[in-house]
């Protein structure tokens, strides 16, 4: 009989308005690397934090070498051997490495005072079985992300964990730095007996490393472990992406004859975006589709003039121009961005409706002395708020106590009282239940009938297929291609799979 | 191995302690009488009780918290400590314990408050501070308790043998050691540096937050006890305004000893050298003559080249490592 050293069994979880799982099982076996892939969205997280006692289930089993457990909190999971190396690095930078790898038990003297030569000894151990010839008294924040991440795998080591989770583990890292990393994947795997559930958007690193393959998509499984040698690529792909969604068609029609109202011509940015060229005509709406850190939001704020363009061309309506804040964005280019963070960037949530709509016309509105009256505000925004039906007992409401959709209408309704040309809209329907999310889609398309030139950042398949007119796929800040959207699903998808996997 | 020039100037208290014996040496080559038992006393005193009531700040700085009601904590515990000896005849070691205890317990409070509401400490020690100098002037109607015995006049006034040394920097002198070996070598210590370096990064490895910031206020308010104790020593009466002026300069020391208020950064030996750099200036302006309201320019100079000097090793240090990672 095989040993399943954890077992995840028809685990539901919901959250307000999202069903983010939905009798998700897989089975990791003792001493294999497993996959478990997924969209984003698909609900990859939401497990991944089930399992480590961030999240607890709504139904559904969690067995631990075949018993059931119950975590409550990531301590009861680091007592059961489950580690997770997050994506963010979880060290207490201004601490030495061995500190850090012996924190929650440190050794000490028979005075009860910290050893720190029992520490380099006891650490320097589990450095070596990381192949990581560095002095445990090295500060962390003087080592490279390589680096820190395997100090991160030798800490979970450390704590005797027997189930590592790597979410994400190579985002950051180089070509070399992965594949050494996975070498040591590998001999951990092979010499200290822990198992692997690896996260990853790179299908080339699971085909590399991983013996079983889990899909997520909705929330359900795709494939429950799966072995790597029943799968190609091309499988793969397909069970990731291959979903029934309704694509919603747009009956406008553009022929590419628009004029051109932003151009780019070989752009790069201080954030890394190497030659970035596209055109932006009248009333289309582009698409930017790449996985999450391909650059797609980072392209966005340096068009607002939040970050600096060094070379190439940004011209606008025939004219080459400089951005260089996100109030000449506005005011001279009128280009307004719809943050993906409603929360933090988006929205003042302690602000009331019609404060937040009304922020980007504050200083077109503005009398003599400066001065903004309420009539002046309402006459102005109003107009949007209802046009685009933001729930809300009045326009005095905090926005914190307002749905997600509804916020996010508001985000948009300040935008369009601002009267902008071209608008930037990030992620728009991330954590919003499907209803909305279908009133924003056309919101969106009625927005582009208008007049408004769109470029949507998202990493939502569906919802790019049915808004978009074109999709440039990025990946690692270049554009790897653009794809011409016909609204047929299978073909399309495809396409934009080849540019993000090849 | 390599203890060279490089490892001792990544020490905060390195530069610190070159700015303390160049400036001592220069203000001595111009005006020897700083140099003078007199005055190296004075500056002792003042550096006495300023360096418990430094690290009673610093410990707060450490889990990335502050602590307003320093001062109020150090008063109510200075009239409390002459208080009960002046209307109930305590000895004095009952009335140091009394004293300790309500110290240790106003911390107590702080902590817990903060930690069970959730509430940034700078607001609950905000209302604490208000509470612990309402009963002060409560108990005293503002006015002083004079009878302090004499063997604590004594010790307030005494110094060792012939020498300048006050008696009463002895017992900070022990306490910066063994804040120095709590901050550096005990478990909870480290924790406590680990939570201000990262409250996430720390839980996730098991660390209790609760048992970290009740902890450190705890210490906290211990000290201020002490320092308030300390400073009826020094003054020979219990006023009640003992602690008012606590606050700013409970700052000024850690910073300039390079600490970090978002947490997870602090040196005890930079503190205490903080402490000394600001006595030293203080005392300087007093030997030139120097109207006494430039003293608080000075501090504030002080505090923005401190500020500066740490960014720029930071960013040296950041631009450095760019380099050692390119090749």
């Amino acid at each position: 009989m095989t040993k399943f050293c954890l077992e995840i069994d028809s685990v539901d979880k919901a959250f307000p308005g999202v069903k983010a799982l939905n009798k998700a099982s897989f089975k990791l076996k003792k001493g294999s690397i497993h996959a478990l892939l997924g969209e984003n969205g698909a609900g990859k997280s939401t497990l991944i934090k089930i399992i480590t006692g961030i999240h607890k289930q709504d139904g559904g089993k969690l067995l631990i070498d075949n018993v059931e457990k119950t975590l409550n909190t990531p301590n009861d999971a680091t007592r059961f051997g489950i580690s997770v190396v997050h994506q963010e690095r979880n060290l207490i930078r201004r601490f030495s490495v061995g500190e850090n790898l012996m924190l929650n038990n440190l050794p000490r003297t028979t005075l009860g005072l910290v050893d720190y030569q029992e520490i380099a000894l006891q650490s320097k151990k589990w450095l070596e079985i990381m192949d990581l010839d560095i002095d445990p008294s090295t500060i962390v924040s003087e080592l490279t992300v390589a680096k820190m991440q395997l100090c991160e795998i030798a800490k979970a080591l450390s704590l005797r964990s027997q189930i590592l989770l790597l979410d994400e583990p190579t985002s950051s890292l180089s070509p070399q730095e992965s594949d050494n990393l996975f070498l040591l994947l590998k001999k951990i795997v092979r010499d200290e007996g822990v198992s692997i559930v690896f996260v990853s958007h790179k299908l080339e690193e699971v085909f590399n490393i991983c013996d079983e393959v889990t899909v997520l998509r909705d929330g359900k499984n795709a494939c429950t472990s799966e072995s790597i040698k029943n799968l190609d690529r091309k499988k793969l792909v397909k069970l990731m992406i291959g979903r029934d969604e309704q694509i919603v068609k747009s009956k406008r029609k553009t022929d590419g004859t628009d004029k051109t109202i932003l151009e780019l011509k070989n752009v790069n940015t201080d954030l890394g975006h190497k030659n970035i060229s596209f055109e932006l005509k009248k009333a289309e709406i582009i698409g930017l589709y790449g996985l999450v850190g391909a650059g797609r939001t980072e392209l966005a704020k340096c068009l607002i003039g939040l970050e600096k363009i060094n070379s190439g061309e940004v011209i606008i309506s025939g004219t080459a121009i400089t951005i260089d804040s996100p109030r000449s964005a506005l005011e001279k280019y009128k280009i307004g961005y719809i943050s993906e963070d409603r929360k933090k960037e988006g929205l003042i949530l302690i602000h009331n409706v019609i404060d937040n709509a009304s922020i980007t016309v504050w200083s077109q509105i503005k009398k003599i002395l400066g001065f903004v009256t309420n009539d002046m505000i309402s006459s102005r925004v109003n107009p949007y708020i209802e046009q685009l039906e933001v729930k809300t007992p009045s326009i005095y409401q905090l926005i914190s106590n307002l749905s997600g959709g509804n916020q996010q209408k508001v985000s948009v309704a300040k935008w369009l009282a601002a009267g902008t040309d071209i608008l930037i809209i990030d992620e728009p329907t991330v954590g919003i239940d499907i209803k909305t999310k279908a009133y924003l889609h056309k919101l969106i398309i009625e927005l582009a009938e208008g007049g408004t030139s769109i470029i949507l950042i998202s990493s939502d398949m569906p919802e790019m297929i049915s808004l978009a007119d074109r999709i440039l796929v990025m990946k690692d800040f270049k554009l790897n291609g653009i794809v011409k959207n016909d609204h047929k699903y299978d073909t399309v998808s495809a396409n934009i799979m080849e540019y993000i996997h090849d | 191995m390599k203890i060279t020039q490089s490892s001792l100037l990544k020490k905060d208290w390195f530069g610190l302690l070159i700015v303390v014996l160049l400036s001592g040496t220069f203000i001595a080559m111009l005006k020897p009488a700083f140099l003078s038992a007199f005055n190296l006393y004075v500056l002792m005193v003042s550096v006495s009780y300023m360096l418990i009531i430094a690290l009673s700040q610093m410990i707060i700085i450490a889990i990335g918290q502050m602590n307003l009601s320093v001062g109020a904590i150090g008063g109510l515990v200075a009239i409390s400590f002459s208080g009960v000896m002046e209307v109930y005849q305590i000895s004095v070691p009952v009335a140091i314990c009394i004293g300790l205890v309500i110290g240790t317990v106003c911390g107590f409070l702080n902590g817990y408050i903060t930690v069970k509401s959730g509430i940034s400490a700078f607001i609950i020690t905000l209302a604490t501070l208000y509470i612990f100098k309402g009963i002060n002037l409560g108990i005293t109607e503002a006015e002083p308790f004079y009878e302090i015995p004499e063997t604590v006049k004594n010790f307030g006034n005494a110094k060792i043998g012939t020498s300048p040394i006050p008696y009463l920097i002895i017992i900070p002198v022990i306490i910066t050691f063994l804040m120095w070996v709590f901050m550096n070598r005990t478990e909870t210590g480290r924790h406590m540096l680990a939570y201000g370096n990262s409250v996430q990064s720390a839980e996730l490895i098991g660390i209790s937050s609760s048992k970290v910031v009740v902890t450190a206020h705890v210490i906290s308010g211990f000290l201020a006890a002490i320092a308030g104790m300390l400073v009826v020593c020094r003054l020979q009466l219990g006023t009640p305004n003992i602690g008012d002026s606590w606050l700013l300069p409970s700052f000024a020391a850690p910073v300039i000893g390079g600490a970090i208020l978002a947490g997870g950064k602090v040196d005890v030996i930079a503190t205490a050298l903080g402490v000394l750099i600001v006595a030293i200036i203080s005392q300087a302006l007093v030997i030139f003559k120097i109207d006494p309201f430039f003293v608080q320019i000075f501090l504030g100079v002080m505090i923005l080249l401190a500020v500066f000097v740490n960014r720029y090793r930071e960013y040296k240090q950041e631009s450095s490592k760019k380099i050692f990672n390119n090749d």
